[in-house]
């Protein structure tokens, strides 16, 4: 199968360069501070301390949690594209009907919904070390949330459904409602003051940036291959079931 | 804030548990994953190999 | 006198028929409405349904304490009884539908698709507007006496209507969907949620903003507003587009 060998290249590809992502985070990317700790005398210490004049000394605390941000993006930008990419096959499967588009965009949707959860996951994470609180409604999150929301509903009404036909159509419906409705949810929570880091409007050192795009690239390509392998996976299902069929026709 | 040289270090490592976790959940959950699907492919392949055989054989 | 047209013109000289869309459009609301009447089913079980709501908002608020002001959460209130009257209402409107076969009738008849799809949206925003008619008096009544209404008396049926807008058409596709679901109402209320969020954020915020008055209320009001329309025109739209395939499985 041509479409396997494609997945498991583009994997192991991929598996590389986030691999090397992941070092370069931790060993050449610069730390960045998260606000200063100020001491009265000078400590016998590892810590970079530096003068301040008469108030002591001020030591930039080392942000530790940002390195999550190398992953985090990463996985949700590729959660994205790949549900765009749900949303373009059920479009083309209500213009065409062809059933492997359907396939397609559930496949994709599931795809999608691995790298949400993990984005959830990661997130939250990062908001209990960074905030000091697990969860907190915030524009990014709450659309997040709602996303998460919708791509389960998507399973929950295509398992309830028995016709397949109608549960191919019913379910690229409502996948390209989900695809339409992300980007409104996120317009409107915007509305309201976040304080969800907006990294790229600052800018970031090259040293930060490089592993960034090297993680970046790396996770679509396992995006790709995760749904690469998949496809590969529900078209041998559907080999299986026409033997089987002829078998015992 | 007033530091003491203990408490810089603690300042400076009380992050580390939850980087560790979410890159943890991150990795183990694509290999589990991953592998999960890679076993169900080698078995559905080993089955279509089977079956598709044994349709020959009886068209033949 | 549609129903003769109909029956005269050949389906392909249908569109030719000036100002027969329109007639369609009226027939099936008037059949929608007509039912209404005689059997008063939907405004009474979604009007009692509101009104078992305001009493398990009296529990949720009977340990606030007396300092607690409701008028700062009665936008909140307000929609969540709208927003889950609605889905009872859609339920049982496309229900009916679907069990007296009449649906199935509809698309016999020659009849474009749009026009069902609108004139059962518009059916179901009338019963809606009806049902929030009343509910919004006796909520004022419960829960409003102290602090009275701050906006000006448009504020409230402007946000009302344009929100309903919203959920009716929206509301009626997904209840298309769901009543052709072994789930019905369980999927209805999965799918409908995650997707009415935007809406209901915006809502909320103009309905507070109404209610609360004072400084820069007037603004917020009209952001809300301008989220609600934007919404509205969006998915409406595109629940208008999904409609034929929809309908059609």
């Amino acid at each position: 199968m041509k479409q396997l060998r494609i997945a498991i290249i583009l994997l192991l590809i991929g598996g590389l360069l986030t691999t090397t992502a992941f070092f370069m985070a931790f060993f050449t990317a610069e730390v960045q501070q998260f606000g200063t700790v100020t001491v009265a005398s000078e400590l016998d210490t590892a810590f970079q301390l530096v003068s301040v004049g008469d108030n002591g000394f001020s030591y930039g605390r080392p942000w530790f949690s940002q390195k999550i941000f190398y992953f985090h993006v990463p996985v949700a930008e590729a959660s994205f594209l790949v549900l765009l990419l749900s949303a373009v096959f059920a479009v083309r499967f209500l213009m065409t009907r062809k059933r492997s588009f359907d396939t397609k965009s559930r496949i994709a949707m599931e795809t999608s919904l691995v790298f949400v959860i993990l984005t959830m996951i990661t997130g939250v994470l990062w908001t209990r070390a960074s905030w000091g609180v697990w969860w907190e409604w915030e524009p990014r999150l709450t659309t997040y949330f709602i996303m998460m929301l919708m791509m389960i509903a998507y399973f929950v009404l295509r398992n309830s459904i028995e016709d397949e036909e109608r549960r191919a159509v019913y379910g690229a419906a409502f996948a390209v409602l989900a695809a339409i409705n992300a980007p409104i949810s996120f317009m409107i929570t915007r509305v309201l003051e976040s304080n969800h880091p907006v990294v790229f409007q600052s800018g970031m050192a090259s040293s930060n940036l490089l592993p960034f795009i090297v993680a970046q690239v790396g996770m679509l390509m396992v995006g790709y291959a995760v749904y690469a392998l998949r496809m590969s996976e529900e078209r041998l299902g559907e080999r299986i079931d026409a033997a089987k069929e002829a078998l015992e026709g | 804030m007033e530091a003491t040289n203990a408490e810089l270090y603690r300042l400076a490592l009380t992050d580390a548990p939850y980087v560790i976790a979410a890159y943890g959940i991150l990795w183990i959950s694509f290999v589990a994953y991953v592998t999960m699907t890679l076993r169900r492919v080698m078995r559905l392949e080993k089955a279509v190999v089977v079956l598709e055989e044994s349709l020959e054989r009886r068209e033949a | 006198m549609a129903d003769e047209i109909l029956r005269r013109t050949p389906p392909a000289e249908r569109t030719k028929v000036p100002g027969l869309s329109l007639r369609q459009y009226k027939a099936i609301l008037r059949k929608d409405i007509v039912m209404e009447l005689r059997t008063k089913e939907m405004v009474t079980s979604m009007g009692l349904y509101s009104l078992l709501t305001m009493v398990v908002y009296q529990i949720a608020l009977s340990q606030s304490g007396s300092a607690f002001d409701p008028r700062t959460i009665a936008g909140g209130l307000l929609w969540l009884a709208f927003i889950f009257t609605s889905m009872l209402g859609l339920n049982r409107s496309l229900v009916h539908e679907k069990d007296q076969g009449c649906l199935e009738a509809l698309l016999l008849s020659p009849v474009d698709r749009p026009v069902i799809y609108f004139a059962k949206a518009s059916g179901n925003l009338i019963f809606l507007l009806i049902v929030e008619t009343l509910t919004i008096p006796v909520f004022a009544l419960m829960f409003l006496q102290q602090g009275g209404y701050g906006g000006s008396w448009w504020m409230i049926p402007l946000v009302l209507f344009a929100g309903s807008v919203g959920i009716a058409g929206v509301g009626t596709l997904l209840a298309t969907m769901s009543v052709n679901t072994s789930g019905k109402d369980f999927v209805l209320t999965v799918l409908m949620v995650p997707l009415m969020y935007p809406l209901l954020l915006a809502a909320v915020s103009a309905t507070s903003a109404a209610v609360l008055g004072g400084d820069g209320s007037i603004s917020q009001f009209w952001s809300g507003i301008a989220g609600v329309a934007g919404y509205d025109a969006i998915m409406v739209l595109a629940a208008y587009a999904l409609y034929e395939f929809v309908i059609g499985a």
